[in-house]
């Protein structure tokens, strides 16, 4: 799922002060942790209690769309709820806010969410980690499963690189060594042999922006 | 050190000069906190591992142990005021885990007027005081246990159950009605608005009872036989698509506005556990704190705290059982992290001083009101006008 934090209250409050009618929209997407109707609530509570301590009151309107990437979907959401609103905070990643924004030209959109990584997520610890970087040429089947384009921190096809302590990165010694993982992972399944293959560098063409369905 | 230790108040005390060392209390006790010194034959109480569901203190024939909460002299006390105020010869007895209040109870009971008694755990209720409240005048006593699953000190409800059926028998001896006492079960479960549900999976994951399934495509359902009714669910759920029977998101709104309608200020509202903090029966009423019971600390919902704050309450207390004595599952241990995470959030907008947690437990009596009152202190500080 798409991987966001909340923006700090004073830098949405900085966002929102000029205006008076602002909705609040959530998204049941893959926004994770979960920006549904709940957090739009709990935000604009949270606004409308640091705008009285700016002196600054607000009419909140607080909705939640289905997944806000899908503009067919979000428009037909949004429309019925737009009377009278002079901005819209948007709590989806980057693309949702871009698909309001694009819907209503007319209209300041706000981001609530710094949108972060796409990432996997570990119940029990607590935590959220990146898992893909979408480069458009995936190359999982030959690596144990264990991205090494989103995981090494140079992106090496060819790894290990020989940087690492104790299995971690040199880059960042709180993270694993990717190609690490991956030769404990092909050694497990005794696909080792795959390690003596040279990789070319990716196809940066394979990258898509734009498909047709 | 260890004189202070001493000195605390404690809320259930064995007296050894009146223990007849027969034993019962330690073979009644679900938390092991009374046995029998096999050497010296003296039974022991362990308070750091009693939970004070009084089922000790109603079963023991000699008299030898004390509660300090709903005890036999402050509940008759109770009964002659309340049934002089109710106006009523029909007593209602309810454990507090099977409702928050007496909702529910005409439809249960098909009685509409009624003395109500609410007490944490039937259990700690003995037949001594059914036959008292007989001799007072009250014809018709109705008893709403948990169901005997649900019971939140494992053995309070079927005990209630044996008594009960014992005191039939005894009635019946004496000429009486079988209907004298009624005894009903019930338990508050989770609902679901599946037309809100987003099919995320939190609470499958919360439900530390594994009630709550979801499988693709469709959206979570429950298996209601596994609920017991804590509410982490509800409080988690992204989408607001849950709800705790009794306890439903509406009737704590509706109280928090009349709440914070009624305080002088510094207003502080607490949400307390209704296990962390037995309630006295003759509670005290400050004009400026309020409280509002929950079933488990992790039903407290973080928008609940944020309607209390925008509705000028200047203060807001958690009062939550210890992960180790919570009776849910270490639900308490969520509710924490839930707290914390909106104090930081709050921290951005300069309000944190004014939400509070903090860890309490019945058998220490003192250490809730110590809370309170030092939160009052501290909120007395801050002041209200910053918020003016």
């Amino acid at each position: 799922m798409i991987v966001t934090t909340q923006k700090p209250l004073d830098e949405v409050l900085d966002f929102v002060s000029p205006y008076s009618n602002i909705l609040v929209v959530g998204c049941d997407g893959c926004t994770q942790p979960p920006r549904g109707l709940r957090e739009a609530k709990t935000l604009s509570q949270l606004l409308e209690l640091g705008g009285k301590l700016r002196n600054k009151s607000f009419n909140f309107k607080v909705a939640t769309a289905a997944k806000q990437c899908d503009s067919y979907l979000t428009a037909s959401m949004l429309k019925p709820l737009m009377e009278g609103v002079d901005t819209v905070l948007s709590l989806a990643c980057g693309i949702g806010v871009q698909t309001i924004a694009e819907l209503f030209p007319e209209l300041p959109i706000f981001p609530a969410q710094d949108t972060q990584f796409m990432g996997a997520e570990e119940r029990e610890a607590g935590t959220l980690e990146e898992r893909c970087s979408a480069c458009g040429d995936c190359l999982l089947a030959l690596t144990g499963g264990i991205c090494p384009v989103t995981r090494c921190a140079k992106g090496l096809l060819n790894g290990a690189c020989g940087g690492a302590r104790n299995g971690k990165c040199e880059m960042d010694p709180a993270k694993d060594c990717a190609w690490e993982l991956i030769f404990q992972r092909l050694e497990k399944q005794g696909k080792l042999d795959l390690l003596k293959e040279f990789r070319p560098p990716r196809n940066y063409q394979l990258r898509a922006w734009r498909l047709t369905v | 050190m260890s004189e202070q230790v001493a000195e605390r108040k404690v809320a259930v005390k064995l007296d050894e000069e009146y223990c007849s060392r027969c034993s019962i209390c330690a073979s009644l006790c679900p938390y092991e906190a009374i046995k029998r010194d096999v050497e010296t034959g003296k039974t022991i109480l362990d308070i750091e591992k009693c939970q004070v569901c009084g089922i000790c203190y109603s079963a023991c024939p000699a008299r030898a142990i004390d509660v300090i909460y709903y005890d036999y002299g402050s509940l008759i006390k109770y009964l002659k005021r309340a049934k002089q105020e109710y106006d009523s010869d029909t007593l209602v007895i309810m454990c507090k885990g099977s409702a928050p209040d007496f909702m529910g109870i005409e439809r249960l009971f098909g009685v509409a007027k009624f003395i109500p008694l609410s007490v944490p755990c039937v259990g700690r209720i003995s037949e001594e005081l059914f036959l008292e409240a007989m001799v007072m005048g009250i014809n018709k006593i109705c008893v709403l246990a948990c169901e005997g699953n649900y019971c939140r000190f494992d053995r309070g409800s079927p005990i209630t159950g044996r008594r009960i059926m014992a005191f039939d028998l005894l009635l019946e001896q004496l000429g009486y009605g079988k209907e004298a006492v009624t005894l009903k079960r019930n338990s508050l479960k989770v609902k679901v608005d599946t037309n809100l549900c987003i099919a995320c999976g939190n609470c499958v994951f919360y439900c530390p009872y594994d009630a709550a399934k979801l499988e693709s495509p469709g959206v979570v359902s429950f298996d209601l036989d596994c609920c017991r009714g804590c509410g982490l669910c509800v409080a988690m759920c992204p989408a607001l698509a849950l709800d705790l029977e009794n306890w439903e998101r509406e009737r704590i709104s509706t109280l928090i506005s009349q709440l914070s309608a009624e305080m002088k200020p510094p207003k502080i509202l607490v949400f307390r556990c209704q296990w962390a903090v037995f309630r006295p029966l003759d509670e005290k009423s400050v004009p400026n704190i309020r409280f509002i019971d929950l079933p488990c600390a992790s039903r407290v919902d973080l928008s609940h705290i944020l309607e209390a704050f925008q509705q000028g309450v200047d203060g807001v207390l958690v009062a939550a059982c210890a992960e180790d004595d919570c009776k849910q599952e270490r639900a308490s241990g969520k509710a924490q992290h839930s707290v914390a995470v909106l104090r930081e959030r709050l921290s951005q907008i300069g309000l944190q001083d004014r939400l509070h947690f903090c860890s309490v437990a019945p058998r220490h009596p003192e250490e809730f009101d110590n809370e309170v009152e030092q939160f009052s202190q501290q909120i007395k500080a801050i002041g209200s006008k910053e918020r003016k």
